[in-house]
């Protein structure tokens, strides 16, 4: 009876760890798999993440957010870009309260590399997703 | 020129993540990290071929 309850305990503790560990890696790209010790993969996923996103920045990429001007279902085409955005995790809430790199203007969409951008952005996010699953499934034990 | 530079950077940088968290031994994800690679630059590539000769204007 003792030891079912201490099990029971501590597969309560791992799962919560596991789901702190899964918005840490979200938070900050990387942090999950350093978190767990995993420092050569931290370190290259982090970096990838990171540099997708700085480059995406530096192409002159633009953050979407659905803004209330789209009506209908067209609300899914920013909302759509925006899920992907927001993966990168506290990055995209920085730039967001710091309203950095969210202006549509035409001078900035002129840009050659205005796409690119864009899509150096969101790939990131997308990116940094696939990290944080892969960091919360090391954490519950179900990857090494 | 720049194109092609920004989509190997790209692919590279894709294939880094993908390979990383891909199940199996260093070697196994080291060659499908590589394959990642070279399947996001060759499909690129003919994707970007096929759409020059698609008259879209």
């Amino acid at each position: 009876m003792g030891d079912k309850h201490t099990r029971s305990d501590f597969s309560e503790g791992a799962r919560r760890r596991a789901w702190l560990i899964g918005v840490g890696a979200w938070a900050v790209p990387g942090l999950g798999h350093l978190i767990q010790r995993r420092w050569v993969r931290g370190l290259i996923v982090g970096g990838a993440v990171w540099s997708m996103f700085l480059i995406g920045f530096s192409l002159g990429g633009h953050l979407f957010t659905v803004g209330g001007r789209e009506q209908g279902l067209a609300v899914l085409v920013p909302g759509l870009w925006m899920v992907g955005d927001l993966g990168s995790g506290l990055l995209y809430v920085l730039c967001w309260v710091l309203n950095l790199g969210f202006l549509d203007t035409p001078q900035a969409a002129a840009r050659v590399t205005f796409e690119y951008g864009n899509t150096f952005l969101v790939v990131a996010g997308l990116l940094n997703y696939l990290a944080m699953l892969d960091a919360f499934d090391i954490a519950a034990g179900r990857k090494r | 020129m720049r194109h092609l530079l920004w989509i190997v950077v790209f692919a590279a940088l894709v294939a880094v993540v993908f390979g990383a968290v891909a199940k199996g031994t260093n070697r196994h994800r080291l060659i499908y990290g590589l394959k990642v690679f070279a399947q996001f630059l060759l499909i690129g590539l003919a994707l970007g071929w096929a759409l020059y000769f698609l008259p879209f204007r």
